[in-house]
């Protein structure tokens, strides 16, 4: 370990100790093809328990790069990151993870799939199916707890994949682009009730989208990303008091403060 | 709705006109190809007529009855060889896949062996394992490995990136990987897979019983032909068509069985199962 490294940690170790931060990055960095491309450089930053953040910018910003990460999925090259004050070496369960895709299994029905996370620890009890049954209302599809995913919609697959998700039981929620696929109105629709939930669960929450608007809309605060290469421009706090009604969007306040953060994206 | 209704008698009409007109054709040619028969027009070698047919039927079946117990040899021999061989290739080839190692190794021979006809190996099994049973099993396994084996591995490699990833995000292990995704994913492959092998080992028992004709269907076809028994020859291969037919009828309704959530059907009655279930189980009204 060289000398930067071992400064980078003391530092590390000392933000890690503040109070309530759940997720710690110290110039966390990631290249490909043996340093020839560069996918996210050195990005520094504090996430405290319970915080909504997005992350904005757009393709190859490294927002997904560094959400996989924090997931455990994918290797850092440089720098420190740690999860409840643990280096990040691979998944864990208290970290759940939800894509653009659904990525249901097509075999398995809502309940079924909804357990699935219960299934890597423990054969699933009555309370987890109870448990999962629940979160399937929560999300709206009590009708559907014995549809297979092939007979849902794009949008209510989704929904099974949140259940999922929180059936995970994980305190810290990554979500890449989660309705990204998904028409206009159902995102919208969806956003506002995983505000709903995530406030409910009272989650710690990384946000992957490419929309400013709706960064801003979901989240406490908004990491600016700037891409070529991948670099963490400016965490940007927002103001605006919770629960928010969809007609935020509409006022002069939010709008300035999407025009604040497409200046930032605009300069680099 | 009112649309539906009218219609539905006209469909239905057209359906029983278009069948009627098949039976017609059909009958048509028949009477035609008995009647060049009975005028002496068509050579009875080529071309027995359809009544000595009718009567080669009955023979083999009532009167003589001698063709049950060649089906029933050469019908064990297909399950017996089907069941082996198909085991064998979905088990190996799940092996295979699994193993990144042992694919880069096998994976020449494999396509060496692909490209040798199995028929070509027969001979040598038998020379091998000499005359008997044993051998025609073994042939019949060789034909029906393949596309099990082929196809499975295919299902194991081609296993859906995302859905990895989601079961390593759950932190699953590998043998949880494999029970919960990788082999209910590759089901409906392995599914394409069995119904190839299961139509090869029907092939694979004919083969077995013209090399060695001492019984079952094929060596019966080929000691009616031997004797220039043209009709009773015809009886038996139209019989193997039969055969031929319920076993894709009966592979296709196994494959919808087995891989239910590839069609609609399949999908409604497994939730009304599950539903029925998980009622039982609570003693409460279903929720689906």
């Amino acid at each position: 370990m060289n000398k930067i490294a071992r400064e980078v940690e003391t530092q590390m170790s000392k933000a890690g100790e503040g109070a309530g931060t759940v997720i710690s990055g110290r110039l966390v960095g990631k290249t490909f093809a043996n340093g020839a491309v560069v996918a996210l450089e050195g990005a520094s930053f504090d996430i405290a328990q319970g915080d909504f953040v997005s992350l904005v910018g757009p393709s190859g910003c490294g927002k997904s790069t560094l959400l996989r990460m924090v997931a455990g999925l994918i290797e850092r090259t440089s720098g420190t990151l740690t999860v409840h004050g643990e280096p990040v070496k691979g998944p864990r369960r208290d970290v759940g993870l939800m894509f653009q895709k659904a990525t249901l299994l097509d075999w398995r029905t809502s309940l079924e799939n909804v357990l699935l996370p219960t299934e890597m620890v423990r054969k699933p009890t009555q309370a987890d199916e109870d448990e999962a049954i629940a979160l399937l209302n929560m999300v709206g599809l009590k009708d559907f707890v014995f549809s297979f995913p092939s007979q849902l919609s794009g949008g209510m697959q989704q929904r099974v994949a949140l259940a999922r998700l929180l059936k995970t039981g994980a305190d810290i929620l990554l979500l890449d682009e989660p309705f990204g696929a998904l028409d206009e109105f159902t995102r919208e629709r969806l956003n506002l009730e995983l505000m709903r939930i995530v406030a409910e669960v009272k989650a710690t929450t990384l946000f992957v989208t490419h929309n400013i608007g709706e960064a801003i809309f979901l989240a406490d605060k908004v990491m600016v990303m700037t891409p070529r290469p991948g670099r963490l421009a400016r965490m940007v706090e927002v103001p605006f008091a919770r629960p928010r009604p969809a007609e935020l969007q509409l006022t002069p306040e939010f709008n300035a403060l999407v025009a604040e953060v497409r200046d930032i994206l605009g300069t680099h | 709705m009112a649309l539906a209704a009218d219609m539905a008698p006209d469909a239905a009409r057209l359906k029983w006109r278009r069948r009627g007109n098949h039976a017609a054709i059909f009958l048509g040619l028949l009477a035609l190809w008995q009647g060049g028969s009975s005028a002496g027009l068509l050579d009875p070698l080529f071309f027995p007529a359809p009544l000595d047919i009718l009567a080669s039927f009955w023979r083999i079946y009532v009167s003589q009855g001698n063709v049950w117990y060649h089906l029933y040899v050469s019908l064990s021999l297909v399950l017996a060889g089907f069941t082996a061989g198909s085991i064998l290739g979905v088990g190996l080839g799940a092996v295979v896949g699994m193993n990144a190692t042992v694919r880069r190794f096998l994976q020449p021979y494999v396509i060496v062996l692909e490209a040798t006809p199995r028929i070509a190996v027969a001979p040598l099994l038998i020379a091998a394992l000499g005359f008997g049973p044993q051998s025609k099993i073994a042939i019949i396994m060789l034909v029906c490995f393949f596309a099990p084996f082929i196809n499975t591995l295919s299902g194991v490699i081609n296993v859906n990136r995302d859905r990895m990833e989601l079961m390593r995000s759950l932190g699953a292990s590998k043998m949880q990987m494999l029970r919960k995704l990788v082999l209910p994913d590759a089901i409906p492959v392995i599914m394409a897979g069995e119904r190839l092998a299961m139509t090869s080992a029907l092939s694979g028992v004919l083969v077995a019983e013209f090399i060695q004709r001492d019984q079952g269907i094929g060596a019966l076809i080929l000691t009616y032909t031997r004797n220039l028994n043209m009709a009773s020859a015809f009886a038996c291969i139209l019989t193997l068509t039969a055969i031929g037919f319920l076993i894709f009828k009966g592979m296709e309704m196994v494959d919808h069985h087995v891989a239910y959530w590839k069609n609609e059907t399949g999908m409604k009655r497994m939730t009304e199962k599950r539903a029925r279930v998980w009622a039982g189980r609570r003693g409460g009204v279903a929720h689906a």
